[in-house]
């Protein structure tokens, strides 16, 4: 099977609420796609129709290019996360994964091998509702993990994890991209995403705000922009602004400037005789980009 | 492994895995023969029931009254007049018997007048009925023994003799005891009230004089087995014979059907099947992990049968256990204080026993069913138990026939399965009764199947 998915119109509605709106994306094979938008875009319901768990109004999702519900044995071909406390909190942890291998005609011995996989052998019999929320991430990414996938999916792994946590699932997340599987990993914020994701999906309201690689986002946010660190920032602000510059001051001794190259400013300055102490190129991060895509998108929709 | 095994696996795995839930399947099972022994310790058996006595007599039949007989070796044959009968019962009897000998349920056969239903020869204590003509005391009657062959006829005058029929009484070997009879049945008054019943018997004495009396030989012996045995009376004036006596030889409609009354204790331990089988599904729910087991099989109707068989076969597993233990129990505990129990060879006990278990087990698959269409727990055990429990208590305050239909038309029609004797009450037979519960069942299997492929999960 092709590691892919294919999202296309998809439409669904519950009741009045438009829950997604026409999304379009495809998640390819071998990286890690992030799935970003503010709580209630619609990631979540678009998670639950391509597992063919919600039926959309219109539009498709394919896994490897066939509905869900035509998957031969799904728990093979994809494996999901989406709520890390779906399990009875009675039942053990090994247990919880042993009923889904039988569920899913897996080998028993997989059980045990996610189970040393995400580190949860050694309170493998313990009851799943006393863990902690780290280990119930864990118990779900197992249980996703269980048929060997080329395609994953997690839905928000990342939330509430503690510094150690999050570092694991980066990891984790790397290398499962890295081993040519397709990863799509949903979060309300972006910085979760950072250090992880090659690729973005961003929607909001149910509707794609942005689909590219996450190195020209930052390239995008970061736009032409250029820190200038001085002491006589009234001087600077106006030799720039007369050169054509657009200036902003952003600090006590920090000025940014928009349209106009670095090696442009400084001739600018020195000719006027405005010293300085620092200058840098600005680079933006993922949460700024996404803060400025999200916000176009809030005010389009307000004006909407 | 196939696509079914691998799916009944992973059921039978959910259930076994959550501790609670296999203690209260267990708690089925000791909740069941809890209440039973409990019931059992509390009854107070009061009056003789002749429990030393040897006795043949089969479950739910009488075979008291008054009987005066003389003892025959071989064929014979007795011809009597019962000149008045008192008016003590519509079916109060007075005639000729022949029974094999003096034991409770002994073979036997006889023909009677009664004061409301005209002739009858009987034989099987009542089973075996044939109905002569209408008239009523005074009645001349006659009755031949040949071999096994007992026949009976009637006469207006003694001489213009009219054959009623002809029965087969097995058993009828050797000698025989043939002579006259009085029974008189109990006048049975139910006081039905919420949340129950109190059945009150009240003895009524035959009584009935007999002329004309001639029988082949012997001197004549008395066998009173009158209930209460003090109504007895033989008073003899020249060739008239007065005999009095009290209680029934048939079939009663007022005992006590004491196989389901050891089974009582099964309307507790139904509480905790409905309630597993509601959260076996709405725990699912509850949590979202109804979406992991619809990932992992897109086809939701698989997922609803694999449930319901594994609850099914579980449940009936430890229906078994509760009906067979209460049984056990129970009938060892009240046999032990002088009543006279059924046993498993008796006519509908096992029926009533392994159909307990299997109520219990349909009772579970349409509480799961409920469930699936109502997704939440509160609202499920409410549903299941308004239909399975309420009807039962309400009937007992309703007038009898509106408790009968309701008996008849809601799922509660299915512990009619636990039924081994016909009562006045009886609503429905047991096979039927069952069978309107397993409707329901799957009409609302297959509302849940619907809903599941229909609705987002």
């Amino acid at each position: 099977m092709e590691a892919t998915i294919e999202v296309r119109e998809l439409r669904k509605r519950y009741g009045d609420t438009v829950a997604v709106d026409g999304l379009s994306f495809t998640v390819h094979s071998g990286q890690v796609t992030g799935f970003v938008g503010p709580n209630g875009a619609g990631k979540s319901t678009t998670l639950r129709v391509i597992l063919g768990l919600d039926r959309p109004d219109s539009g498709s999702a394919l896994v490897g290019g066939r509905p869900y519900h035509q998957l031969r044995n799904p728990l093979r071909d994809v494996g999901a996360m989406l709520d890390a406390s779906a399990f009875h909190p009675a039942r053990g942890a090994r247990n919880h994964l042993l009923w889904l291998a039988h569920a899913g005609g897996l080998a028993v011995r997989r059980v045990d091998e996610v189970l040393e996989q995400v580190g949860l052998a050694s309170v493998a019999r313990r009851a799943a509702g006393g863990f902690s929320l780290g280990m119930r991430q864990r118990l779900g990414i197992a249980a996703a993990l269980l048929g060997d996938p080329p395609v994953l999916m997690f839905d928000e792994p990342v939330n509430g994890l503690d510094p150690e946590g999050v570092r694991w699932i980066r990891g984790l997340l790397r290398a499962l991209a890295a081993e040519g599987r397709a990863v799509l990993v949903s979060s309300h914020l972006m910085s979760e995403l950072e250090g992880s994701a090659d690729h973005l999906v961003v929607i909001g309201r149910g509707r794609l705000i942005a689909d590219r690689a996450v190195r020209e986002l930052l390239a995008a946010a970061s736009g032409d922009r250029v820190v200038l660190r001085t002491t006589h920032r009234l001087d600077a602000m106006t030799a720039l602004a007369n050169a054509g510059a657009t200036v902003a001051a952003t600090d006590a001794e920090e000025v940014t400037v928009s349209g106009m190259p670095a090696e442009r400013i400084v001739e600018v300055l020195t000719a006027q005789g405005v010293s300085f102490f620092g200058i840098t190129g600005h680079q933006a991060s993922l949460e700024e980009a996404y803060m400025e895509l999200t916000r176009d998108a809030v005010e389009f929709g307000e004006a909407s | 492994m196939s696509v079914v095994s691998r799916l009944l696996l992973a059921e039978w795995t959910k259930l076994r895995t959550v501790p609670r839930w296999m203690f209260t399947l267990a708690a089925v099972a000791v909740l069941t023969i809890g209440v039973t022994v409990l019931t059992a310790a509390g009854t107070i058996v009061s009056g003789g029931g002749g429990g030393d006595e040897p006795s043949d007599l089969p479950a739910n039949h009488q075979d008291a009254g008054n009987f005066r007989y003389q003892r025959l070796t071989g064929d014979g044959s007795l011809v009597a007049r019962v000149a008045t009968q008192a008016d003590s019962h519509q079916w109060a009897k007075a005639g000729l018997m022949l029974r094999a000998d003096e034991r409770h349920g002994a073979a036997s056969a006889a023909i009677m007048v009664t004061p409301d239903h005209g002739v009858h020869l009987q034989s099987r204590l009542g089973d075996t009925d044939i109905a002569g003509s209408a008239a009523g005391a005074p009645r001349w009657l006659r009755l031949d023994r040949s071999g096994t062959t007992v026949t009976g006829y009637e006469s207006a005058d003694g001489h213009d003799w009219h054959r009623v029929g002809a029965v087969e009484v097995a058993g009828l070997t050797g000698g025989a005891d043939l002579g006259l009879f009085v029974a008189s049945p109990d006048e049975v008054r139910i006081d039905r009230q919420f949340g129950g019943e109190s059945m009150t018997g009240h003895p009524t004495t035959g009584e009935a004089t007999f002329d004309g009396i001639r029988g082949d030989a012997g001197a004549w012996q008395d066998g009173d087995r009158s209930m209460p045995p003090e109504e007895g009376r033989v008073a003899e004036d020249g060739d008239t014979v007065t005999l009095a006596g009290g209680g029934d030889v048939g079939p009663t409609l007022d005992v006590e059907d004491r196989t389901r009354t050891t089974l009582a204790g099964v309307l507790i331990g139904l509480m905790a099947v409905v309630a597993l089988a509601v959260l076996f599904v709405t725990a699912e729910y509850k949590r979202g992990m109804i979406l992991t087991t619809f990932a992992a099989t897109p086809r939701r109707e698989r997922v609803l049968a694999a449930k319901a068989l594994v609850l099914g076969s579980a449940t009936f597993v430890a229906g078994l256990v509760a009906s067979f233990g209460a049984f056990l129990l129970g009938s060892a505990l009240l046999g032990a204080k002088g009543l006279a129990m059924p046993s498993l060879g008796d006519a509908g006990v096992l029926r009533a026993l392994v159909g307990t278990a299997a109520l219990l087990a349909v009772v579970a698959v349409f509480s799961l069913a409920v469930a699936t269409i109502l997704r939440r727990s509160a609202a499920a055990i409410t549903v299941v138990l308004l239909l399975l429990i309420v009807p039962q208590i309400i009937a007992t305050g309703l007038p009898l026939s509106v408790a009968m239909w309701l008996s008849r038309l809601t799922p509660a029609a299915g512990f009619a399965i636990q039924e081994t004797v016909e009562r006045y009450d009886t609503a429905i037979s047991p096979w039927a009764g069952f069978g309107v519960l397993c409707a329901y069942t799957a009409v609302a299997l297959a509302v849940a199947a619907r809903r599941l492929n229909r609705r987002d999960a």
